[in-house]
């Protein structure tokens, strides 16, 4: 474990003025908590229980900018990291401590400001949570479109600082598309707001400057965000491609027409197949689960008993599972032993190659699902219903088949499953991470093709693609990959991502269109920006000439993990 | 260091070895066809003409070396401070650097070289039935570089939003001669978008030499449209009102009632009253929504239709098919945010009645975040536009008024944010060679 | 597939938490308050999986974030695995408190638990009629300890909205017990439990319905006695279930106030009663809604301990919960459960009534004029008024 010479004790007595006790923590169980993100490569570790290799040495939480700028001083003047803290839901280890510090969780800071009519511009702390956020609009008659399948766990902070994306970027925009102004407390310890009309300053954009430094230049303490008025109708439809290329020129021809359709979701011929499968609908809305609580049985006891490690066993379900069961004969999947199930899992993972020809274009051909396509228009009642016709009618034209309402229901209602399936996938000794990849229409067909090609040698991969522009698209690839033990699992993982990442630079994409970069794909920030990153240094030297701000990350210095 | 530029004895034979016989001039008439009024005594200033990022390069090497300024000269107007009179150093005209480097319809994106004129990558771009967009004429009287470097007023349109959000990549020379090229995507999250931090930086963090643009097809219906409304306030109200139904117009203006009858003659306007101008354009019945949404949010704030033919007049104008009758510039300019609006018009009218002059007002390049607003001074006595003298006399006070009511004047520096972006320009151009006067501490 | 909460279930459920990405933790209301990431669902089930896997040697550092769950199940309704991590970190609890390293404030719990229940039984007594008193009648009221001790004159309200609904004579009950035994499985004494429990089902056998007060007592008697293989075969319903059985002869009076309802977790998520206190208070006023309502109510701080072992923490999920009460411009707040009641009140801000849906109901019906009523425990009429300490509440 890396624990730099910090002295806690100091840092604390000289924070403990400015938060008092209560805002303090240095106990263990708050340490291993903040020491890592949702990073599926520290699952692994997590797993096998072997001890995360960076932990903070102190947990803060500020509750004013005023805070915040007085703690970024004692940071300052001790030489201590910073790593500001969010949600923790990030998944490229973004918030990872690789130098100790203080984690600064900033939830405590989540107040919504009032919103103008006619600005439509609402000043939202960091803290404040994803789907609460979005709540208290919908209360107000306002939403901020943005839906990220993270929007229990993030934070607006986290959003801003991420450059994220949500479900319905095609219309909203991506954060950076909707954001007017941050304030931050710089790594100098200054509090600056980015506000003003962008035309009217001169000197470069600085609210696009910092958006997205991922806690590198700075604490980002609040935001202002462009609302819309919460949509008065929604138009949800599912379509049927014969083909992947098809479905992405139709949703070319949607944004190029000027179309700016919510929800725009195309999936490959294994995510279509995945979706299928998965079926969803079977689980009852919460209102009727809770009729009553499920309970121990009569006479167990009212209380469960802790199981040791003897009681874990393999259960055939989710993602794994489904794998598993398209590959063997229905009237044969019941025999299975769990022992055999997990072997099979294995087989197939280790594997990857056979079966992402088995499951991908050769499943299509054999099954004639095709690719699907889920579209969805929301907004004032009139120009949707204008936009939803013109929307259906290029998709015709460019030989989707309709699928009606039930594809587009059924996906709004289970939109955020998809992250239930991390847990299944890796207690059964796997590990499943995404990588989300954007280029321009014409290199689109590529880069799809190199990234895919690149990740199949290592994992079973599928993909879909959710957020279109006129000029492009972003990709988006799931995978699943095995390895008998932690050692050889990192590795892999670790080779998968770099040749993933290497394919995406070479087919000229990006390497990242929302999850940001982290400690993951930090050593692949060179190869991405190339000289420009002179830029990037000489902002993170203006803005935090002491390399205090959640250092080691973004490219910035030597960062990834010993 | 303006001492040894003087006694440099080969300055100009090295430019030319970079640049090529013919592309390195200190002649006065030379450098008068830029605008720059050349000193003939020393120092020296030199005008280069490079035909490429590479030559850029090459020249801001040399500029290093010899510690002498290095900045841009472009195709149009430009704020005061960015160039004054001839100083030691060089000057570099892009003319040269005028081509489309790609053209790819697939995902309509053009890179085009920083010294093509917005107006002739227009030319390039019809006969494709392509185009930059629904962005005011005026700004296509720019280089693309200059277009993106300097940020001046109303760079904005309803339908694209703000003209830096079209670009998606640059190509650039930094301070110590090496040239960078941010990379293109339609989105990315990899840290900030280090393209913006070359627009706008009127070229002291980098020279651009290139851009990656976002292009749109040619609307398939364009919508013209004319209302009536009570007052100016009332038609801004309008504006806001459509904005906030999704309306994605390609053009709104908003006359007063003096500038109605400048521009659109007496019979566009009732006393008291605003003029509301629309153009619409996308997929034809997009474009009739959201005309018909212009006309119900007018209707909603007492407005009527009037005459197409207003909103023609307007159109052919504003395109430059027919001249303005008020061809003078605006005395000023300023930005408000849709909720300020009002009240910055409110106040820079009484500010002008308390120094017993008359304004003449309109409204223009909306966007999401705002407008800007459009000032004549106009001298009661004569109805005419004030005097230059007097103009500049009043302007102070009338200024000061919308900037207390919430507008944004043009030109400023957000001083909290001056130690680092000067911090940000030593690091990039230790020796201070790029266009070191533009965006100096607290500049107008 | 097994049980969840088999050794494997709970072994799954354990993991299923220590892999998920956190997809719950917007609705933890321990977490939203303290803002400690420490205390977030996930992070919780992951301690405890630590723990149970030997990773982790147990300590009362080590399994104090057990501690911080209120059992509110508001995690659930979020889950896609079904997993119950409430009664999971119970089990927790209770492992850690039979290897000596329970919460340093509980560890004399059963006596204390004992102790107050013997003394709120007598106090029953004082406050309630003889003749309303009784250990057998068909039909029994059960008030729950909280309201007991902080709100003892609203049990007469109850007992003249009763008189109304039905013919039978409702008794309270004396039993010398005020509690059905919940605190006792959320402080990790299961075994404490299931003795009281037996005690308790026994002493209300001979009633055919059991009218309890307290939500948390409604979910015990109904779920966990019989977990415990206690067979109770009387009708446990709470209040409100039994107000809006009677809908027509309970009173029926709107002078046009409009309230807000808050769902106790215990008689929401738990026991799926969400409408009966609706139609049982539209009788009367205009029900308003809180922004999380019904099976996504959110925890008033009460339940799992949480007053004991993170006071702070408590109230400041009350006061997080009346929060958007006081934004709107205030209001009264309407509950059915003694201890939610007595937990939003003590902490309500400036303009904030907090009462009990039975007193609200019989003050509004006139059927026992007592003007002041609910004014003189609503701690919010006077904000200086200082807070009564937490630690007087056993609240669950």
């Amino acid at each position: 474990m890396t624990r730099p010479a910090i002295d806690s004790d100091r840092l604390a007595r000289a924070l403990r003025p400015i938060v008092g006790d209560d805002r303090i923590s240095a106990k263990e169980t708050d340490l291993t908590t903040y020491s890592r993100d949702m990073w599926p490569r520290l699952l692994i570790s997590i797993r096998e229980g072997t001890p995360l290799p960076h932990r903070a040495h102190l947990v803060v939480w500020p509750e004013t900018v005023g805070e915040v700028a007085e703690i970024v001083r004692v940071a300052r003047s001790q030489g201590v990291p910073i790593i500001p803290y969010g949600g923790g839901s990030g998944v490229c280890g973004g918030t990872v401590p690789v130098k100790g510090g203080i984690a600064l969780d900033l939830k405590r800071m989540s107040a919504v400001a009032k919103i103008d009519r006619d600005d439509l511009i609402c000043d939202v702390q960091a803290g404040a949570n994803g789907e609460h956020f979005e709540r208290e609009l919908a209360t107000r008659g306002y939403t901020f479109g943005h839906f990220p399948s993270s929007i229990y766990v993030s934070t607006v902070g986290g959003w801003v600082a991420t450059r994220a994306a949500g479900q319905m970027s095609s219309k909203y925009g991506k954060v950076e598309d909707r954001i007017a102004g941050v304030t931050m407390v710089t790594g100098r310890g200054d509090i600056i707001d980015t506000d003003g009309l962008a035309r009217s300053h001169r000197g470069p954009s600085w609210t696009q400057l910092l958006v997205g430094s991922e806690g590198t230049l700075g604490v980002i303490t609040s935001a202002r965000l462009r609302v819309s008025p919460a949509p008065e109708l929604r138009v949800l439809r599912g379509y049927s491609f014969p083909d992947l290329i098809g479905g992405i020129e139709a949703l070319r021809r949607i944004m190029q027409r000027g179309l700016r359709p919510a929800v725009l979701r195309l999936y490959d011929e294994f995510d279509t197949l995945m979706n299928a499968l998965s079926g969803g609908g079977d689980r009852a809305p919460a209102d009727i689960r809770h009729h009553h609580a499920p309970s121990p049985p009569a006479g167990a006891g009212a209380l469960p008993r802790v199981p040791t490690q003897s009681a874990d066993v393999e259960e055939r379900s989710g993602l794994l599972g489904q794998i598993v069961g398209q590959l063997v004969p229905k009237d044969r999947r019941r025999g299975l032993t769990q022992s055999l199930r997990r072997e099979l899992v294995a087989a197939t993972l280790s594997r990857p190659r056979l079966f992402n020809n088995v499951a991908g274009p050769v499943a299509s051909r054999g099954l004639r699902r095709g690719c699907r396509m889920i579209v969805g228009l929301e907004g004032s009642r009139v120009r949707t219903e204008t936009e939803a016709r013109l929307t259906f009618g290029e998709l015709e034209r460019a030989g989707g088949v309709d699928l009606g309402e039930e594809p587009g229901r059924r996906w709004l209602e289970h939109r955020y499953s998809v992250s239930y399936k991390m847990s299944p996938a890796f207690r059964a000794g796997a590990f499943v991470d995404t990588m989300e990849v954007a280029s321009t229409w014409e290199r689109l067909v590529d880069l799809y093709r190199s990234v895919r090609a690149a990740i199949a040698k290592h994992a079973l991969v599928m993909a879909h693609l959710s957020h279109a522009y006129p000029e492009g698209c972003s990709i988006y690839f799931t995978f699943a990959g095995y390895a008998d033990n932690q050692k050889h699992a990192e590795k892999l993982y670790d080779e998968l991502w770099r040749s993933g990442m290497e394919a995406a630079t070479r087919a000229g994409g990006t390497i990242s269109h929302h999850h940001g970069v982290g400690l993951l794909k930090s050593l692949h920030m060179r190869e991405e920006h190339r000289e420009s990153m002179a830029i990037l240094e000489a902002l993170k030297a203006s803005m935090d000439p002491d390399d205090i701000m959640n250092p080691g990350k973004l490219g910035l210095s030597a960062g990834g993990l010993s | 260091m303006t001492a040894r530029v003087a006694r440099a004895p080969n300055l100009g034979e090295e430019l030319e070895a970079i640049v090529g016989h013919g592309h390195a001039t200190d002649r006065p008439a030379h450098l008068a066809e830029v605008g720059i009024r050349a000193a003939a005594s020393e120092p020296a200033t030199w005008l280069v003409r490079p035909g490429s990022g590479a030559e850029i390069a090459e020249i801001v090497r040399l500029a290093n070396r010899r510690h002498i300024p290095v900045s841009p000269v472009g195709a149009a107007a430009r704020p005061p401070a960015a160039l004054g009179a001839a100083e030691a150093g060089i000057l570099v005209d892009l003319r040269r650097m005028s081509h489309v480097l790609h053209l790819d319809e697939t995902s309509l994106v053009v890179h085009v070289q920083a010294g093509l004129s917005a107006h002739a990558l227009e030319h390039i771009l019809a006969p494709r039935g392509l185009s930059l967009g629904d962005f005011p004429p005026a700004i296509l009287a720019s280089t693309v570089g200059g277009m993106l470097s300097v940020r001046t007023p109303g760079k904005s349109s309803p339908r694209h939003g703000f003209i830096e959000e079209a670009v998606l990549g640059i190509s650039a020379v930094l301070g110590d001669g090496r040239s960078i090229h941010t990379r293109v995507a339609p989105r990315r999250a990899t840290g900030p978008d280090l393209a913006r931090a070359l627009c706008g930086s009127e070229g002291t963090l980098g020279f651009i030499t290139s851009a990656v643009l976002r292009i749109h097809r040619r609307p398939e219906a364009r919508f013209l449209s004319a209302h009536h409304l009570p007052d100016f306030e009332a038609a801004l109200s309008a504006v806001h009102l459509a904005m906030r139904e999704d309306a994605a117009p390609a053009a709104l203006r908003v006359y007063d009632e003096r500038q109605a009858r400048a521009g659109l003659g007496d019979g566009a306007v009732r006393p008291g009253g605003a003029v509301l101008l629309a153009a619409t354009a996308g997929p034809t019945d997009l474009a009739a929504c959201d005309r018909d949404l212009i006309a119900s949010s007018a209707s909603a704030l007492g407005g009527t239709p009037i005459a197409e033919s207003f909103a023609e007049t307007w159109w052919r104008q504003r395109t430059g098919r027919e001249d303005s009758p008020s061809a003078a510039l605006p005395s000023l300019q300023v930005s408000a945010r849709p909720s300020r609006q009002a009240a910055v018009h409110r106040a820079l009218r009484a500010a002008a009645a308390e120094a017993g002059i008359e304004v003449c007002v309109y409204a223009s390049r909306f966007d999401p975040y705002g407008a800007v607003l459009f000032v004549t001074l106009i001298d009661p006595s004569t109805g005419e536009a004030l005097g230059a003298q007097a103009e500049d006399a009043a302007r102070g006070a009338i200024e000061r008024a919308a900037e207390q009511a919430g507008a944004a004047l043009l030109g400023a520096v957000p001083p909290a944010l001056t130690p680092y972006f000067e911090d940000m320009r030593r690091r990039l151009d230790p020796a201070g060679i790029m266009n070191p006067r533009a965006l100096a501490s607290g500049s107008e | 597939m097994s049980s969840p909460f088999s050794p494997e279930g709970v072994a799954k459920q354990l993991d299923y938490c220590t892999y998920c990405p956190k997809m719950c933790r917007l609705a933890c209301p321990v977490s939203n308050a303290s803002a400690r990431e420490t205390l977030i669902p996930q992070a919780k089930m992951d301690t405890l999986n630590q723990l149970r896997r030997g990773r982790v040697p147990w300590s009362e550092p080590a399994a104090e974030p057990l501690w911080g769950c209120t059992g509110c199940r508001h995690c659930t309704v979020y889950c896609e695995h079904d997993n119950e991590p409430g009664l999971v970190l119970f089990s927790g609890r209770a492992e850690a408190t039979s290897r000596g390293v329970g919460h340093p404030r509980l560890t004399d719990y059963p006596a204390r638990f004992r102790n107050r229940d013997e003394r709120l039984a007598e106090r029953v007594r004082e406050h309630v009629p003889r003749d309303r008193l009784g250990a057998d009648t068909t039909v029994t009221f059960f008030p729950g300890c909280d309201a007991i001790d902080k709100a003892p004159e609203g049990i007469s309200k109850a007992l003249s909205l009763f008189d109304a609904a039905t013919d039978d004579r409702v008794q309270v009950a004396d039993i010398g017990r005020a509690c059905a035994g919940y605190p006792l499985l959320a402080a990790g004494y299961p075994d404490m439990f299931r003795w009281h429990a037996a005690k308790v089902a026994g002493d209300l056998k001979r009633a055919r319905t059991a009218i309890v007060g307290c939500s948390a007592c409604v979910y015990t008697m109904r779920t966990q006695y019989a977990a415990e293989g206690i067979n109770v075969s009387t009708e446990v319903l709470s209040v409100p279930e039994f107000l809006a059985d009677r809908i027509s002869r309970t009173p029926k009076r709107n002078r046009g106030e409009s309230v807000y309802y808050h769902d106790p977790c215990y008689l929401s998520r738990y026991a799926g009663v969400v409408e009966a206190p609706r139609r049982v208070l539209a009788q009367i006023a205009d029900v308003r809604e809180f922004s999380w309502s019904g099976v996504d109510t959110v925890c008033c701080g009460g339940g799992g301990m949480l007053p004991k072992t993170m006071p702070e923490t408590a109230d400041a999920m009350a006061a997080q919960r009346l929060r958007e009460i006081a934004q709107r411009g205030g209001g009264t707040v309407v509950t059915s459960c003694g201890t939610c009641s007595y937990m939003l009140a003590r902490n309500a801000p400036r303009g904030v009534e907090v009462t009990d849906l039975h007193a609200y109901v019989a003050d509004a019906a006139g059927a026992q004029p007592s003007p002041d009523a609910t004014g003189d425990r609503a701690p919010g009429a006077e904000p200086s008024a200082p807070k009564r300490p937490s630690s007087t509440s056993d609240a669950p």
